[in-house]
């Protein structure tokens, strides 16, 4: 282990000082950024951060410090600082942090990689993006085209009072290109692919798998026919959500609702709390009996898989939603001694600088029968398909939502008709879920990354995956936002 | 002893001297950014959570012609330095041009800090101290039968800058919060402070606004969807500004033609009561009075008594469109162009008291939740009410409304508005409390 007798030293102060437990993670995060806008490289930059974290756990009550300065003081300094602040937390306690056994690992994990991003020189990736640029610019009436590719490389060592030794070698990428048009009081934009690109774990072939060059032009096209199309109409009706749109559903109404934090009222000053409350585990109908999800961070390309999560607990993948019942939660170490369920995996901080705190991981809904987008339209005889997401809000126990999307097409008598701009849609989870009727089969599903979840105070972004085929719903509120 | 890039004066400038010997490039500028942020967040009355957190960034764009690179690191070590200086050459020969770039900005004239931006007890403020401000919070939630969720945080801010033309710039502040949710069996209240001196928060009377809330709040009612008369309390405000700044204000959607203000400078776009502008002066901000490039921040009326006036430029939209660089650039690479970080929305002349009494039937708003944009161009937002929705009737609040959602164009609603005579500061705004007609309840929720 790169920092194996550093990671003694944190674990031993701490433990002199009165821990009755302690884990300690050292990260190194590169993270490369290419992206061109309007045939300009709008930001071209290599970033480099490395450092380390104590954990420390006093009469049960938490502590936690980082530093950028891997020294021998600043490790004593920084572990005898998260025993401190461990006290302090103590001062005030009705309620004593206990941890679930997570057992003993020595081991190491690396992120399966076709391609190795190293190998595509940066004027390579520039060079394509500046094609891909050209080519959404093509489609005339285009304002602003811009496309990026992301290559995040995460290195980390944890290891615990508890014995567990872990390293892993993460890579992540990702890539997108977005063309805005502007009209006569209107503007329109439109993002390829999905809704925030495609981000997976995995090599440079992440990026080709994007086919960026290929759909530019017709997403070109997409953005200014928008400023021509007629509005969405406002109404109660069938509608088809895209597989990236019903990711985004999923990561609000269902990822967030089943964080166990938020259950427990942990997150409930910022993030909120949720409506699926710990008495309605394995009572409570979530969805239809079509509705099942888990939590699986073994999930190959999936953004979040990784061999652990920063408190050492080993992928695994955890039922949530099982045939539309509530079944589970994604709970840590501390939330899941707290409420009696599984652990989940999925305690993770944004870097080692960052307390790790439960996060959606791979967030997935199971696929269905359906086997293609006409499957889903077939006996729609007025609705709206909805694509790629715009905007999105949900209330803090993930109730009231709604959803807007760059695009829509009018369903008619099982057909695909009109372009529609500023489709949004709305309603309420649990009646929401219950509505679907379809799922797209396998052939439809895809691994959708979110590169940018918020939580927690100071707020941390992580990197989550929902996967998802596109699916149906009846009878759901449309044109919300446009009423008047 | 360690070396600290957060409180050592020294030793970041000799970091900055290092990086601007080591470059070979036409131009650089090196911006390091440091901290140590400490938070103690606390929920059913204990504290759950509780960090100290220290981090540094030493970033370098490096230009060589109309060619520019950045890189960054948090290793501060000679090698590492030479390393990432070098790398931002690398990538900025690897860079195609960029012909409107002006080059870095070359102004040296000095800026004077502003008195009082750092308050070094509360950069240095001890988990002891958190925790007590916690503890008066918890006693005020026990005496009235609630809980509550929250945070106390302080923290110290380093943000240095040289560039190879001579511009020399160093800024060390402090800044401190206390949030508080106190909640019951059926409903919630909010609280908010933020100061550069934690010893100007009181987190007793802030725990008893909350409290007052939530109590004031129980067994809420339902309210039909409809426009209603609405008294959006300042918190609940500001996010309609952040959505402003980010589609509006800055010269990147000037110049595309996506913001407002876009061939509508001189135009009325609110109501005439409605002045907005950015001033990192004003004695409730933090007081940062340079740019991420090292520029002096200039004050920019961004509306005022409703006419459009102006929008933010760094130095690269500033030569783009022939317009004066008013210091608003962010750290390079940014792709998304200069913002006003330092809004003040100008108070109006009654109170939010006397306001409150006019109102025969509204609704008073606490706190808002998960805005989005939802139309660009007609700036319509969606979100949701938190932590303390009231109904008003004849000038009095009554009782507590379970919460809503709303649909609302920002600059509809500020052609609507009276605005209240108290500016606070939430977050890295300061404004007043708005009551606005005819806002837009489209749906609600079952809490």
């Amino acid at each position: 282990m790169q920092f194996d007798d550093e990671a003694q030293r944190a674990l031993d102060t701490a433990s002199a000082k009165g821990a009755d437990y302690a884990d300690v993670r050292f990260g190194v995060n590169k993270d490369e950024h290419a992206e061109v806008r309007n045939g300009v490289v709008s930001s071209l930059n290599d970033s480099e951060s490395s450092g380390f974290s104590v954990r420390a756990l006093v009469d049960g009550a938490w502590g936690f410090a980082s530093s950028a300065l891997i020294e021998s003081a600043e490790i004593d300094r920084v572990s005898a600082l998260a025993v401190e602040v461990a006290r302090a937390s103590r001062a005030i306690q009705t309620h004593r942090i206990e941890l679930q056994r997570a057992g003993k690992f020595i081991d190491t994990y690396k992120t399966p990689v076709q391609i190795d991003p190293a190998t595509v020189s940066t004027s390579d990736r520039v060079k394509y993006l500046l094609d891909v640029d050209k080519e959404v610019r093509a489609a005339n009436g285009v304002t602003v085209a811009r496309s990026w590719i992301d290559v995040w490389r995460t290195k980390k060592c944890f290891a615990s009072t508890e014995g567990s030794r872990i390293e892993q070698d993460l890579v992540q990428c990702g890539s997108a290109l977005s063309a805005l048009a502007v009209g006569d009081g209107d503007v329109q934009d439109r993002l390829y692919p999905g809704t925030a690109g495609l981000y997976q774990t995995g090599g440079y072939e992440v990026v080709n798998n994007a086919r960026l060059l290929e759909n530019a032009r017709r997403v070109g096209d997409e953005a200014v026919a928008l400023l021509t199309a007629d509005q969405c109409p406002i109404g109660t009706m069938d509608i088809v959500l895209s597989s990236d749109q019903l990711s985004l559903q999923i990561h609000e109404s269902i990822g967030h609702a089943l964080e166990l934090d938020r259950v427990l009222g942990w997150e409930a000053n910022f993030s909120g709390l949720s409506f699926a409350t710990l008495d309605k585990l394995k009572t409570f109908r979530y969805g239809s009996d079509i509705v099942t999800v888990v939590c699986d961070m073994t999930c190959p390309q999936a953004l979040a898989t990784e061999g652990y999560d920063d408190e050492g607990t080993p992928a695994r993948s955890v039922d949530l939603i099982r045939d539309g019942i509530l079944v589970g939660y994604m709970a840590g170490r501390d939330t899941a001694s707290a409420a009696n369920v599984e652990l989940a995996g999925v305690v993770r901080a944004e870097y080692w600088g960052r307390l790790p705190m439960i996060r959606i991981g791979n967030v997935n809904l199971l696929p269905g029968t359906a086997a293609s987008l006409d499957d889903l339209f077939a006996d729609i005889k007025q609705g709206v398909y909805l694509e790629s997401n715009r905007s999105w809000s949900i209330d803090d126990k993930r109730l009231n939502f709604q959803f807007g999307c760059q695009l829509g097409y009018e369903i008619k008598n099982g057909k695909k008709g009109r372009l529609l701009k500023n489709p949004t849609y709305a309603g309420m989870t649990p009646a929401f879920w219950a509505s679907c009727d379809s799922i797209g089969d396998k052939s439809t599903w895809v691994a959708w990354g979110t590169p940018n979840c918020g939580k927690g105070e100071p707020i941390q972004t992580a990197r989550s995956c929902q996967g998802s085929a596109p699916a149906r719903f009846r009878a759901i509120e449309v044109g919300v936002g446009y009423g008047g | 002893m360690a070396v600290d890039f957060v409180t050592d004066r020294q030793a970041v400038n000799s970091a900055l001297d290092q990086a601007l010997a080591a470059s070979k490039a036409d131009e650089t500028e090196v911006l390091m950014l440091g901290s140590e942020s400490a938070l103690s967040r606390y929920t059913h009355n204990y504290i759950h959570e509780n960090m100290v957190e220290k981090n540094w960034n030493l970033s370098v764009r490096a230009v060589n012609g109309k060619r520019i690179g950045v890189a960054s690191t948090n290793r501060l070590d000679p090698a590492s330095i030479v390393a990432v200086v070098e790398r931002a050459n690398e990538i900025a020969r690897l860079a195609p041009e960029d012909h409107d770039f002006p080059g870095l900005p070359d102004d040296t004239s000095p800026i004077a800090d502003l008195p009082a931006s750092c308050d070094e007890a509360t950069a240095a403020l001890p988990p002891e101290a958190r925790a007590d401000a916690v503890a008066q919070i918890v006693r005020v939630m026990y005496s009235n039968d609630l809980y509550a969720a929250g945070y106390v945080a302080s923290r110290s801010d380093t943000i240095a800058l040289a560039n190879s033309k001579g511009v020399r710039r160093f800024y060390r502040g402090s800044d401190s919060a206390i949030n508080i949710k106190a909640i019951g069996d059926t409903s919630s209240g909010y609280a908010e402070g933020y100061a550069k001196r934690f010893a100007d928060l009181s987190p007793t009377a802030l725990a008893e606004r909350a409290a007052r809330k939530c109590v004031d709040g129980a067994d809420p009612k339902m309210l039909e969807p409809g426009h209603y008369t609405v008294i959006l309390e300042p918190t609940a405000l500001r996010e309609f500004l952040v959505y402003l700044s980010w589609i509006a204000f800055g010269a990147q959607p000037f110049e595309q033609g996506s913001s407002f203000m876009s061939g509508n400078i001189g135009q009325p776009v609110t109501g005439k009561n409605v002045s907005i502008r950015d001033d990192y002066a004003h004695r409730l901000h933090l007081g940062l009075p340079f740019d991420f490039e090292g520029a002096s921040r200039q004050p920019v009326t961004l509306i005022e008594s409703g006419i459009a006036k102006d929008v933010v430029y760094d130095s690269y939209y500033a030569a783009k469109l022939h317009h004066a660089n008013t210091g608003h650039a962010l750290p390079a690479p940014n792709p998304d162009g200069p913002m006003p970080l330092n809004i003040v929305v100008a108070p109006g002349t009654r109170s939010l008291e006397q306001i409150i009494a006019s109102v025969e039937k509204g609704v008073l708003v606490t706190r808002t939740w998960y805005i989005r944009l939802v139309d660009q161009k007609q700036t319509i937002i969606t979100g949701m009410t938190r932590d303390g929705l009231f109904l008003i009737q004849n000038g009095q609040v009554e009782h507590g409304l379970k919460n809503m959602r709303f649909n609302e164009s920002i600059l509809g609603a500020l052609g609507r508005c009276e605005l209240a005579s108290e500016l606070v500061r939430s977050e890295s705004h300061v404004l007043p409390a708005a009551c606005i007609d005819g806002f837009h309840f489209t749906s609600g929720t079952a809490f």
